[in-house]
């Protein structure tokens, strides 16, 4: 185990480093120029070329990429080209709301997402499947900033229980930082309710046709024992895969929820870096997003072996 | 005010937060995110807003636009014009508790004259920029220059900010990093979280003028402790952040959203800045066909600056302001001289007409927008169809404000990567005067994109720069504008005057220009 562990992280490398490579390119490949964007709508073209002198970007790309691998080597992510502040330092101040809201979203979707398949593939052919499933391409339909808006609208506006915006850390109380992500881990955790409920659905009513179903029932087990032990256990290969996938999402529908209910995480940084062209900070973020990635990837198939004794590495 | 739901359940809580109210920041939602906190480094109007917070100047504009002395006491012009004493006032601290001595303010002008327009013109003109104690600045110049006074106070970007000269030495090509200010707020940098908020905390050792407040003239009069800068780039949401009584003023609201704010009985929606934005149509002079003038007054027949405004800032007319010439309309210069043109009958016919006796060869019309700037955007999308209708050959690439301004810059051909006109908008203080007004300078390689070479419109702006009274400067003005429906080397759309939305427990808002935070108290 110890040493595919081991194995994996090394593995994590070439990927980092193609993806290093890969951002790196496509924003030297890719039209803007913050030194346009800084100097502005009234710069004349000397101006902007002093600032692209004064930034290192006229430089050539060989001599770019390997002063930032370099850089990037040794730990230092860059300074953001606009705030002059370090990219490590505005991830910092960024990757405690967006892992709040991934994290409040995670618990919300699984915790809905599960028992809604489990019971739908329980109650297959009837109403309760059907509302299920209509619950789910409800989910997977509407966009993540709809939801935000009518939630919003509802619970912010019209009914006044809970904040529109904003975000409160946790260090200032458990209630006040989940007030402000109740509604923005509802919007957000609609699609991945929906997607982990219809997989948990489908994986259910594979396994429930299986002969040691049948045998659970001959033996007298009750309905509970063996929808969540005998069935959920086997169904859950798949269910974990499909929860480690959704964090692709998550990332991605972050961006949006953050930019609904204005919380200042890494999404819109992201968001706002791509807007003014700031390389150093999307290349960090992006470099961040990835390893996020890799790990969650490498954590799931760990669990594998946990949840499926066959599993060796 | 009425008191929210959430706010009743939370003073049982939180009592010592309720009984402090009164002292409650005051939570303002720009217009953007504050990216920089350099207003000499960025031109963006946000990062001006902030340097007007944190900096003082020399000089300001009041309502009228009359330049008045407020970091400095006055000053005396030698009989030849040549030379200028600026006498600063008394008591001026700087955020650090250093009083503002007359070399700091030397260093300030040298690092804004090598990067704002009039600026550039001082490092042109001055012979020596010397404190000869620690009260008098002492600017000679080679030519006379009147309205220096008007330059070291412009309120518009780049604004000649009085740094301390440590801070103010810093290359005027990169960033500062000190904050340390002159105005009555303080930046607190240790609580700055770009994207998110900005803090600003009131000088406690700022000496405000005696007078009434009168926008960037008179006494700055601070009201509030503390100003949070909150950015919430969704509109939606910062409307929705405003009628929940979680922001006190939002700067942009935006023209859809304006009817469910007004239905609002705490929420007043007003024109702080009545300088506003001129739009403008601009023409590449490089290449075909808009290095024609005659393509270029082909356009003026059938431009509708009704329909300009109308797209970008919605039908209220409170919200724009037609017929506008060259100057901001409403401000001492603005004038009908050749204006007929555009407020003429409009006719297509006579337009297409035009045109097709202009020479014009189907060369293709690459026309730029901003697809994330919804003003720009609806310009450039009626500017389009007004050209396709006249019979340009029109080409409309989608893209972002960052590829916009890149894109800009290439003085190629269409087929090389180049363009052929774009809109914009210009701060109407900004083009209120020949001085600072970029679309209308015709000096060839240097001038802003477009890059016309117009003698007879830099020489008019050498003579309104040289003269010696309103009524002169009014007369060149006149003369300004007929050669630039002449030349055409941009077309004025109308003003668009943005309002702004804020709770009515705020009183005191100053007019005149950007949101200012001097004046404005919570009732």
């Amino acid at each position: 185990m110890w040493a595919y562990i081991i194995r994996r992280v090394l593995a994590t490398i070439p990927v980092m480093a193609f993806v290093a490579l890969f951002v790196f390119s496509l924003l030297y490949l890719a039209p803007g120029d913050p030194a346009a964007v800084i100097a502005g709508d009234q710069a004349t073209p000397d101006d902007v070329e002093r600032i692209r002198a004064s930034l290192g970007l006229d430089r050539p790309y060989l001599v770019r990429f390997s002063e930032w691998v370099f850089r990037i080597l040794q730990g230092d992510l860059g300074t953001s080209i606009f705030t002059n502040l370090p990219v490590a330092h505005m991830i910092q101040q960024r990757i405690e709301p967006t892992l709040s809201l991934m994290i409040v979203t995670l618990i919300l979707a699984v915790s809905i997402a599960i028992p809604m398949g489990v019971v739908a593939a329980w109650k297959q052919g009837t109403w309760i499947d059907r509302a299920v499933m209509g619950f789910a391409v409800l989910g997977f339909s509407v966009p993540v900033f709809v939801v935000g808006y009518v939630l919003a609208y509802i619970f912010a506006l019209e009914l006044d229980w809970l904040p529109v915006q904003g975000y409160t850390p946790f260090s200032e109380g458990f209630f006040p930082w989940m007030e402000n992500l109740v509604l923005p881990a509802i919007a957000l955790g609609g699609v991945y309710i929906a997607l982990i409920a219809r997989i948990t659905r489908a994986t259910m009513l594979e396994v429930l046709q299986q002969d040691y179903i049948r045998t659970a029932r001959a033996k007298g087990a009750g309905q509970r024992s063996i929808l969540f032990v005998h069935a959920l256990k086997n169904a859950s290969v798949p269910i974990v895969t499909v929860i480690g996938i959704g964090i692709a999402l998550l990332i991605g529908g972050a961006v949006v929820t953050e930019s609904v209910f204005a919380i200042p995480g890494l999404g819109r940084l992201t968001v706002d870096a791509i807007l003014r062209r700031d390389y150093p900070v999307i290349q960090g973020v992006v470099l961040l997003f990835s390893f996020v990635y890799v790990l969650v990837n490498l954590g799931i198939d760990l669990l594998y072996t946990f949840l499926d004794p066959r599993i060796r590495y | 005010m009425r008191p929210t739901r959430r706010a009743i359940l939370a003073s049982g809580m939180a009592a010592p937060a309720l009984a402090q109210a009164p002292n409650r920041p005051l939570r303002f939602v720009p217009q953007s995110n504050l990216a920089s906190i350099d207003p000499v480094w960025s031109t963006a109007v946000v990062v001006r807003n902030h340097g007007l917070m944190v900096y003082d100047l020399l000089y300001g504009l009041d309502a009228q636009y009359r330049v008045q002395p407020q970091m400095a006491a006055g000053h005396e012009v030698s009989d030849d014009g040549l030379t200028w004493n600026i006498r600063l006032r008394e008591g001026l601290r700087f955020h650090d508790g250093e009083p503002v001595r007359a070399r700091d303010c030397v260093a300030s002008i040298i690092r804004w004259s090598k990067r704002d327009v009039l600026g550039q013109r001082l490092d042109g003109l001055a012979e020596e920029i010397a404190a000869p104690d620690d009260r008098s600045i002492r600017i000679r110049l080679r030519r006379p220059w009147p309205g220096l006074a008007w330059a070291l106070g412009k309120p518009s970007a780049n604004i000649c900010a009085i740094m301390p000269e440590r801070v103010a030495r810093t290359d005027p090509f990169q960033q500062i990093t000190d904050a340390t200010g002159s105005g009555p707020y303080r930046f607190r940098q240790d609580l700055f979280r770009p994207g998110d908020i900005a803090v600003y905390d009131r000088f406690a050792g700022y000496t405000p003028r005696g007078e009434a407040t009168d926008f960037l003239a008179g006494g700055k009069t601070a009201h509030f402790d503390r100003v949070e800068w909150r950015i919430i780039p969704d509109p939606a949401t910062a409307g929705a952040a405003l009628q929940n009584n979680e922001a006190d003023w939002w700067e942009t609201p935006l023209p859809d959203l304006l009817p469910l704010l007004r239905r609002n009985r705490e929420i007043e929606i007003g024109v702080v800045n009545p300088a506003g934005n001129l739009g403008v149509l601009r023409f590449n002079f490089l290449h075909p066909p808009f290095d024609n003038a005659a393509v270029r007054r082909a356009l003026l027949p059938a431009i509708d600056q009704r329909s300009f405004m109308n797209a970008a800032i919605g039908t209220d007319p409170a919200l724009s302001v037609v017929p506008a010439g060259v100057f901001t309309p409403g401000t001492p210069l603005a004038n009908d001289a050749g204006l007929e043109v555009l407020t003429g009958p409009r006719s297509l016919e006579a337009a297409q007409a035009a045109l097709r006796a202009s020479g014009y060869a189907n060369q293709r019309v690459t026309l730029l927008g901003a697809s994330d700037l919804p003003v720009l955007q609806n310009l450039s999308e009626v500017a389009g169809d007004l050209m396709r209708r006249v019979g340009f050959n029109v080409d409309m690439p989608g893209m972002d404000w960052g590829t916009h301004i890149q894109r800009r810059t290439n003085r190629g051909t269409v087929d090389a990567g180049g363009w052929s006109a774009f809109c914009t908008t210009w701060e109407g203080l900004d083009v209120s005067v020949p001085g600072s007004h970029q679309p209308l300078r015709g000096h060839g390689a240097a001038a802003w994109a477009g890059w016309p070479t117009l003698p007879r419109l830099e020489a008019l702006r050498e003579e309104w720069f040289a003269a010696p009274d309103d009524a002169t400067a009014r007369r060149v003005a006149e003369q300004m504008q007929r050669v630039a429906f002449e030349e055409v080397p941009f077309i004025p759309l109308g003003l668009v005057r943005p309002p702004q939305a804020w709770r009515r427990s705020l009183t005191g808002i100053v007019r005149g220009g950007s949101a200012l935070f001097w004046g404005v108290r919570r009732a």
